[in-house]
């Protein structure tokens, strides 16, 4: 027999975690998602995320702070922009993302590989102006430690394929001329993107 | 025609062989490429994911208020930079509130940008500014009975829907291919990602990706796969012999830019058509043709 014994009490959802996405840059449009799923079944890594994209909203909703932040959906996004192309709601998925990994660095949310290589790489390209694929590595070595070291010489065949056919500059590019005003610009934009925000 | 030209960071190094075809293949066409002085990198599909999409943006913006001056269309060849680049561009003309913080950012920098210039990917100013039938006319070895399956990816078509091709289902690139002699073969997956930048910090996922791709190309005949994007030629090439590896298959599939198919085929000389920074061989795909070492 199937249970239909509904409480008629109303859920009580905490929404200061909503309020908190919401908040981010693209974080509102997170408001007008209406959970079609067109996004999950578009997507080219869902089925090694923990939640689709449409499952990480509800969670939004549901003030699942918690799972959310630890889920590892946005992590696996590969920003091949299909759902953003889809989504009937206009939703600009891939920028949603981008948001809610910044918000999770900023948090200390970092188990996942990936967190260590956008550190890495966003380094790379701050500190140069120009990105260095050995740089990205190192830096993200040092920061994974030993168990992604030995993963590493794994793949060492492919480091030297890839050296052999000359596509692995050992030497890192020169800076770029303008790079202190680069950052200058940067930090001036980081700085009025939080004024903004309040 | 002159354009400017944003190489964007892989150019100079995994992806040299695009940059190396590109360049001669240009000229040949009677385009004349213009690097933006001093241009930095655009953030990839990963700086907005550390310090936000406005940031991101300013910093992209910087590359577009040093190519202004110019007043030339910017030829973009990387998919992320055509992804950035354009839609920073395109914020600029549509979103006047954005526009004004942003050039409040760049000022900094004594910079500004007033939002006239043109995001171009190669693949679109090849079709729509050259055209298909100059191409044609440019020829001199006809890739008659090469199999090729144009991978376009996801960021050219996608980060811009419809600006120059369907999205989803992608046509141009097959164009540029049977302009050049050569069948463009079916090819389903033409437009899924390949794993992108997952490579470095999870590899398992750009095999499980690319494998299906290679599988995809391989079953409908496909001696060779071109593409318009860095990150799918490193992923489907050099990640190649690990898939073989991890899955138990064989697949020997050589992995070229649309540039350097175009420079095969308008005979240019060795140094053009840049095989040699192939890690799958393209020799034996190319043998029929009378291309060697
Ligand atoms: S496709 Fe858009 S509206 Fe539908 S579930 Fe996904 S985000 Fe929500
Ligand atoms: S952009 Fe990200 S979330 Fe959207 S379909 Fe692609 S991988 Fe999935």
């Amino acid at each position: 027999m199937v249970d239909n014994k509904i409480s008629s009490a109303p859920i009580k959802y905490d929404n200061t975690f909503a309020k908190e996405i919401y908040s981010l840059e693209n974080g509102h449009y997170v408001k007008m998602c209406m959970q079609c799923g067109m996004c999950a079944v578009s997507c080219a890594t869902r089925q090694i995320m923990d939640y689709s994209p449409r499952r990480l909203f509800n969670l939004i909703r549901a003030g699942k702070k918690e799972e959310f932040m630890r889920s590892n959906t946005m992590w696996m996004c590969t920003t091949c922009c299909m759902c953003k192309v889809r989504c009937p709601r206009g939703i600009p998925l891939v920028d949603v993302m981008h948001d809610l990994k910044a918000l999770a660095l900023k948090q200390g949310y970092v188990e996942y590989p990936q967190a260590a290589f956008y550190q890495a790489m966003w380094a790379e390209a701050f500190g140069r102006g120009r990105v260095f694929e050995g740089g990205i590595m190192a830096r993200f070595y040092l920061k994974r430690g030993w168990n992604e070291i030995k993963k590493a010489l794994g793949m060492k065949d492919l480091g030297m394929e890839m050296l052999k056919h000359g596509r692995m500059p050992i030497v890192p590019p020169r800076k770029i001329k303008g790079l202190k005003s680069l950052q200058q610009i940067i930090q001036r934009a980081q700085s009025l993107q939080e004024k903004e925000a309040k | 025609m002159r354009y400017s030209v944003y190489p964007g960071c892989s150019l100079e190094a995994t992806a040299l062989s695009y940059m190396k075809s590109l360049e001669p293949v240009a000229e040949a066409l009677g385009m004349h490429l213009e690097e933006i002085p001093d241009w930095n990198c655009c953030g990839a599909s990963v700086a907005s994911g550390v310090v936000g999409d406005f940031a991101q943006q300013v910093m992209t913006a910087r590359n577009l208020a040093l190519a202004e001056e110019k007043g030339l269309d910017i030829l973009v060849a990387c998919s992320s930079c055509y992804m950035n680049m354009g839609l920073t561009n395109k914020r600029f003309k549509d979103d006047a509130h954005f526009a004004k913080l942003a050039n409040e950012a760049l000022a900094v920098g004594g910079l500004k940008y007033n939002g006239t210039l043109r995001v171009r990917q190669i693949v679109d100013a090849l079709v729509n500014d050259i055209g298909l039938d100059k191409i044609k006319a440019r020829v001199k070895r006809p890739l008659t009975g090469l199999k090729v399956a144009g991978y376009v990816g996801c960021q050219t078509v996608r980060a811009l829907p419809w600006e120059y091709d369907d999205p989803e289902r992608p046509v141009l690139l097959d164009q540029l291919v049977e302009a050049l002699g050569a069948t463009a073969v079916p090819f389903p997956m033409k437009a899924r990602c390949c794993g992108s930048s997952h490579a470095i910090a999870q590899t398992e996922i750009v095999l499980d990706c690319s494998r299906e791709i290679l599988e995809s190309a391989r079953s409908n005949g496909a001696s060779m796969m071109v593409t318009p994007c860095p990150m799918c030629q490193l992923n489907i090439d050099a990640y190649q012999g690990m898939i073989n590896k991890t899955y138990n298959t064989n697949y020997a599939i050589p992995t070229l830019f649309i540039t350097q198919l175009m420079a095969i085929a308008f005979d240019l000389p060795p140094e053009a058509s840049a095989l040699k920074y192939c890690i799958v061989s393209p020799y034996e795909a190319l043998a029929p043709l009378g291309v060697g070492k």
